[in-house]
């Protein structure tokens, strides 16, 4: 699933460093599980805002997942203010999960 | 994009702290049912009336069974309904009156004093029970977004509540004449409400959304869960009313029939969900509870067994009576608890541990938490166990149920190793 951005060239930063958050249960990264939906970017006002799902609403690992992207995305961009909010509009489904991630699937 | 956003999706999940004593439980009554299985080898080839048996079964029904449920449910119901658990301390409430409850209930039997022990264990048990349907069904209602697998959970507690009053009520007629019957004759009517309405409706409605999700299956089909659904309670309400209303045991032939379609349509949504799945490789937990509802078929055949031979001989066999709980308690419930356990505690465990720290450097996996190679021989113990003593039972040799009773024992205390390891695991990060 393509995410929707402001900024590509931050937003590919953003998304190698997401690679590195992955689902507990399923052992794949969000960014090809399809959980990421939008990131944007506020430079002057040094803003990141990312939109994602869960592959279930109240799942419960979501709480440690938010968490997690979160912390990355901090991580990717020192001294921005990350705000990190959960949408189910439109539901996750298997058909967002990325080529890559269906392979890693496949293979596991 | 920086203004506010809708944030209605923000989990809130039901705290741990409610949620592990009843895996801790659990796991402790599963061990003292193997405990009193091997002292009482000799006592399950008279007859299944018997009370070391009753012990066994009520320990295995509601210690082991139940409470890993009951725990389980709390976790999964804001998942079920998409929406959160009404009371976390009425969920408590229920785990401390069910605690309490299950030991005097279980001892009551053992020694068999069908007076205060019994009864007031029982009177507990319908407390726990009752704290649990209106926690579960004042989320419903505030979630307004009812669903089978949810309507399944919560019409499965109702029918547990029904069993357990029934109980009650039989523990009492043994001292003072209430049913028109003695006791004995009313074994059937609780036994297949607590089976078929409990466990059986409880592991379709919740099985049929852990499974695929698990699986990460594409597959879904709500009209064959509602089927599933209507021939349970059909099946099972048939049932009661021809227990109670009839003699002609030719009749009881259309409950089964229709229980049995029920399980095989279970088993044929299992498999398609199984055979849609996006995740190629099924971990060994998973396969445990698949070979679960493989096991469903084993009680179904010994119960047709049994009504045959009920039609054929006006004296029930012992032996079948005996040996279908076993497989139902020792066989189906247990697969299934013994996997879906290390499918929902790891993960309960790694949420407690490393909520704070996700994000923040390398975390373990939640399936790491657990010894593998310890679960692995559960495993293989556990499936030597149970056709070594189901043989035992058919035979009727003494030496080969004290095998399998062995054999369940270290089933047990392996189910135990790991539990106990999830339980007091504490945080490493690199």
């Amino acid at each position: 699933m393509n995410v929707i951005t402001n900024n590509t060239l931050k937003s590919t930063v953003a998304l190698a460093a997401l690679q590195d958050v992955v689902d507990p249960e399923i052992g794949l990264n969000v960014v090809d599980l399809g959980l990421i939906y939008q990131l944007d970017f506020d430079e002057h006002a040094g803003k990141l805002y990312c939109s994602m799902t869960l592959t279930t609403q109240f799942c419960p690992m979501g709480d440690s997942i938010t968490s997690a992207v979160k912390e990355r995305l901090k991580l990717a961009f020192p001294g921005y203010e990350v705000t990190c909010e959960l949408t189910f509009d439109p539901p996750w489904s298997h058909a967002m999960i990325s080529p890559e991630g269906k392979e890693f699937l496949n293979e596991k | 994009m920086f203004a506010n956003h809708d944030n209605s999706g923000t989990a809130t999940t039901t705290s741990y702290r409610v949620v592990l004593p009843f895996y801790f439980y659990a796991a402790i009554a599963f061990l003292v049912a193997t405990v009193l299985l091997f002292l009482s080898t000799g006592d399950l080839q008279g007859h299944y009336f018997h009370p070391h048996t009753l012990a066994i079964t009520h320990t295995m029904a509601l210690g082991w069974g139940t409470m890993i449920i009951l725990g389980a449910s709390y976790q999964l119901v804001p998942v079920l309904i998409e929406g959160p658990l009404y009371s976390n301390r009425l969920a408590y409430v229920s785990f401390l009156l069910a605690a309490a409850g299950i030991p005097l209930l279980v001892y009551g039997f053992y020694v068999f004093d069908v007076g205060w022990p019994t009864q007031t264990g029982a009177l507990l048990l319908i407390g726990a029970i009752i704290s649990f349907l209106i926690n579960l069904g004042t989320s419903m209602v505030q979630s307004k977004k009812e669903n089978i697998h949810a309507l399944s959970v919560f019409t499965a507690s109702l029918w547990l509540l029904a069993t357990a009053v029934v109980g009650l009520l039989l523990i009492c007629n043994f001292s003072q004449s209430l049913l028109p019957a003695g006791s004995l004759s009313y074994l059937s009517l609780h036994a297949h409400m607590g089976i078929v309405g409990w466990f059986l409706l409880l592991v379709t409605g919740v099985g049929s959304r852990l499974i695929p999700m698990f699986l990460i299956s594409k597959y879904t089909h709500t009209k064959t869960l509602w089927w599933i659904f209507m021939l349970i309670n059909t099946g099972l309400l048939a049932f009661v009313f021809l227990f109670l209303y009839t003699n002609s045991r030719w009749l009881f032939v259309w409950p089964l029939l229709a229980i049995a379609a029920a399980i095989v349509l279970f088993g044929h949504f299992c498999f398609r969900a199984y055979q849609e799945r996006i995740r190629k490789k099924v971990d060994k937990p998973m396969q445990l509870s698949l070979l679960s509802v493989l096991l469903l078929l084993l009680p179904i055949l010994l119960l047709i067994l049994i009504v045959v031979w009920l039609m054929l001989s006006p004296a029930v066999n012992s032996q079948l009576v005996i040996a279908y709980g076993f497989i139902v308690f020792f066989g189906w419930i247990t697969a299934i608890v013994l996997g879906m356990t290390f499918k929902t505690l790891p993960f309960i465990v790694w949420n407690k541990v490393y909520h704070d720290l996700a994000g923040k450097g390398k975390t373990p996996n939640p399936k790491d938490l657990f010894t593998q190679a310890v679960f692995n021989w559960m495993g293989i113990s556990y499936v030597a166990g149970f056709v070594v003593f189901t043989a035992g039972l058919f035979l009727q040799q003494a030496g080969i149920l004290q095998t399998g009773s062995v054999l369940l024992l270290i089933t047990a205390v392996l189910y135990n190793w790991n539990v106990m390891k999830l339980l007091l695991h504490k945080a490493t990060i690199v």
